[in-house]
Order: structure tokens, then sequence, then C-alpha cells
């Protein structure tokens, strides 16, 4: 299937197409006489996405001085956008770290402090109001993927709209908001740790080609190899230390 | 699965590594088994999605377990804690159909192409670097399925 990661059944919102797929495979099973690869004949009606989007909400520039406050007029901004959208499909993805959509201001406190220094061991002291599911430095990662949601739900509101590619979504996020200028700053701190596990989780923070320093993930952390490896790369990033 | 000419040039190295690495991993056998009549057949989906209820456990990082979905789940409360930042969340985000095609499944098993939905849909944490440890929670859940009745299982890999 010739669809970008994460979208298995082609393309939102299109039953004829995601039906398509699914026959196609289930079609294997009185087919083959073996186990069997077949290729999926047909892109998604989408052409992916790429190039055919453009943020219908106008953004101010990202004042880099005073990350907090540029993230909390952002999300002012969006806000009416993402209720819209929340009220219009009738669910949220938001949700991944724990906070509620109601706490996204306490979500935008924990990225914010973490973009600002104050470490990754511990839940920023402004940030503790939230029944986090995750330790720290893992929560991050998910709240950073709260904020992103809230900001991917709030833009892609309207209606009759494709959806953005994952290309030009990463794209506008990292070029033209606040959220992406923290992200990078993060990735910055994370640089001055210089512990191995952290640069695998900048390389679930920020995707390859929007970091300028080499790889997103360092040079060598990309596999943590066999299961000892995993094992102490996952106790890291849970908060486990010997 | 994505092509490769699409992805940045360091993630699809990755891709390629992760595939020769795969590759070394030992099977025992390449079993085949002619299931049912699709008319016939109970079928069951398993995502790689990392997707799970509100109040169910989140995945962690190289999580070796699986997470339940009801069939009867109600979209609002799936959530997804997959760890990767490499793939498109905006469709899942409209449509939970382009990750988990609940709606589709049961629209085929209506309309009597497949003989029925399983109760029950598993969800795994597919951003793992050996999947080889998933090894014990795959023939559990292959167990569990063949228990409820499940003939056939539709992978969708995230």
């Amino acid at each position: 299937m010739p669809f970008p990661l994460g979208r298995p059944l082609g393309v939102a919102d299109d039953s004829e197409f995601q039906t398509d797929v699914l026959r196609s495979a289930l079609r294997l099973l009185e087919t083959a006489t073996q186990p069997t690869i077949a290729d999926f004949p047909r892109q998604a009606p989408d052409g992916n996405g790429n190039g055919v989007w453009a943020c219908s909400i106008t953004m101010p520039e990202p004042d880099v001085s005073d990350l907090e406050s540029a993230l909390r007029r952002e999300v002012d901004l969006l806000m009416p956008w993402y209720e819209e959208t929340r009220r219009s499909r009738g669910r949220t993805t938001i949700g991944m770290s724990g906070a509620t959509p109601e706490q996204i201001d306490a979500v935008v406190s924990l990225v914010a402090a973490c973009a600002e220094g104050e470490g990754f061991s511990e839940v920023p002291a402004a940030a503790s109001e939230p029944n986090w599911i995750h330790p720290m430095p893992m929560l991050l990662r998910y709240a950073v993927e709260d904020l992103r949601a809230f900001y991917q739900e709030a833009v892609t509101s309207r209606p009759g709209t494709r959806p953005p590619s994952q290309h030009d979504m990463h794209t506008w996020i990292f070029e033209q908001t606040a959220l992406g200028q923290a992200l990078l700053q993060i990735g910055h701190r994370i640089a001055e740790v210089g512990d191995q596990p952290l640069l695998m989780m900048r390389g679930f923070i920020i995707p390859e080609g929007f970091w300028v320093d080499g790889p997103t993930w360092g040079q060598q952390t990309r596999n943590p190899g066999g299961a000892q490896g995993l094992s102490h790369a996952t106790a890291y990033l849970a908060g486990e230390r010997p | 699965m994505v092509l490769l000419s699409e992805l940045h040039p360091e993630e699809a190295q990755h891709m390629r590594n992760m595939g020769e690495r795969f590759a070394q991993m030992p099977l025992d056998d390449t079993p085949f088994v002619t299931p049912p009549p699709l008319a016939e057949a109970t079928i069951a989906l398993i995502t790689s999605a990392g997707l799970h209820r509100r109040d169910d456990r989140p995945f962690r990082f190289g999580d070796q377990g699986y997470r339940i979905i009801p069939n009867d789940v109600d979209p609002a409360d799936l959530v997804q804690t997959q760890v990767s930042v490499n793939f498109d969340r905006t469709h899942y985000q409209r449509d939970v159909n382009v990750v988990l095609p609940l709606d589709r499944m049961r629209e085929l098993a209506q309309a009597g192409e497949i003989g029925a939905v399983s109760e029950w849909h598993y969800s795994v944490l597919g951003s793992n670097p050996n999947p080889y440890l998933l090894k014990d929670a795959a023939a559990d859940l292959a167990q569990r399925m063949r228990d409820s009745g499940v003939d056939c299982a539709m992978l969708t890999p995230v």
C-alpha cells in the first residue's frame, strides 16, 4: 500500500477507498496458496496531500525571546478552531499525556519549562496539575504530542478540506509557530545534556529534516540493539535511574 | 507501507537497516493456513498504531504487550500513545477508520462479504526496534483469538 506512514487505509473520510483497501487484502485469503505479498494498485486519492494545504489562520511571528508567552498567544488564537473541530468530529485525540483538553495550559507550561532549561528529570512545578500518566522524561514526548494534536485539530477544522500531508504539517509547525521554536529549543537542551536515550527521545519529537545539526537522533542512538539495549533505553526514558 | 522514496534519506536508511535486522531474526518456519470462506470467517483487527482506551495502560517505549479494543468502542474513547513522530496523524485525528477500520469491517459484515467482526480487536506499539520481543505477546494474542472464535486477523501497520 503506497500510503504515508500512519495511513494504512489510505485516506480519511473516504469509505469507498478504505473499503477497496480492505477488500483487496481480504481477497488474498481466498486466492493465496502460500505466504504472499501483493501491491495495492491505487494511489491515495489526495495524492498523499503534498502541497494542497495552507494554514487558513494567520499566526503571529513567533517571539523566541519569550517562548511561553508566544505559545500561550498561539493557543488562545487557535482555541476557537480547536473547539469547533472537537464539536464537529465529536472527539479529540488529546489525552496522550494524561492531560484533558481543559488542561492544555498545563501542557504549555510543561513544554515551555523544558524549552527554557528546567531539565528533564522532574515535572516542572508550574505543570503539576494534570494527572500525568507517564513519568519524565517520556512525559515530555507525549505532552508535545498533545500540543501538536491541539494545533493540528485546530487548523484542519474546516469541513470539506483535505488534511495536510505530514510534511506540510511539520513544515508549518517548525517554520511558522512558536511551538516549533520551543521544540527546537528543547532539542538544543537535550544536546547540552548529551545523554544517549535523551537524544533518542529528541528523535521522537523532531522529525528528520527539521533538525539542522545532523540527524535528530544523534549519531549512535537510532537502534538501541538487543533486549538489553532496549531495556536500558526504556528504563531511562521511564525515569528510572541506576 | 510507505515508499522509501517518499521518506527523508535518514528515515529511508533506517527502514532499510531495520529490514535487514528483521530478516536475520529467527523464524522456525513459514506456516500457512487455509481459512474458511470469507463469507463465513470471523475477522479481528490488529493495529500497530499504539491505540488504547483512555482508561487503559498507556504504551511505553519498547512496550512488549498488547491492548484490547472492543468492537463497539466509541472512537472518542481512544488515544494513541505511539512514540514515533514519523507518521501522519492528521488523517487519524479526522477519521479513526484510516487506522482501525471498525466502520468498514461492520459494513462488510452487514453486506455478507465477511462472516462476522470479532467482538475484540487488538493494538500493539509499532515503533519497536526489536519486534522479536513481542513474540510471547503474539503467541498469547493468537491463542486468545482462537479461543474467541476468530478465523483471521487483519493487520493495519502504522
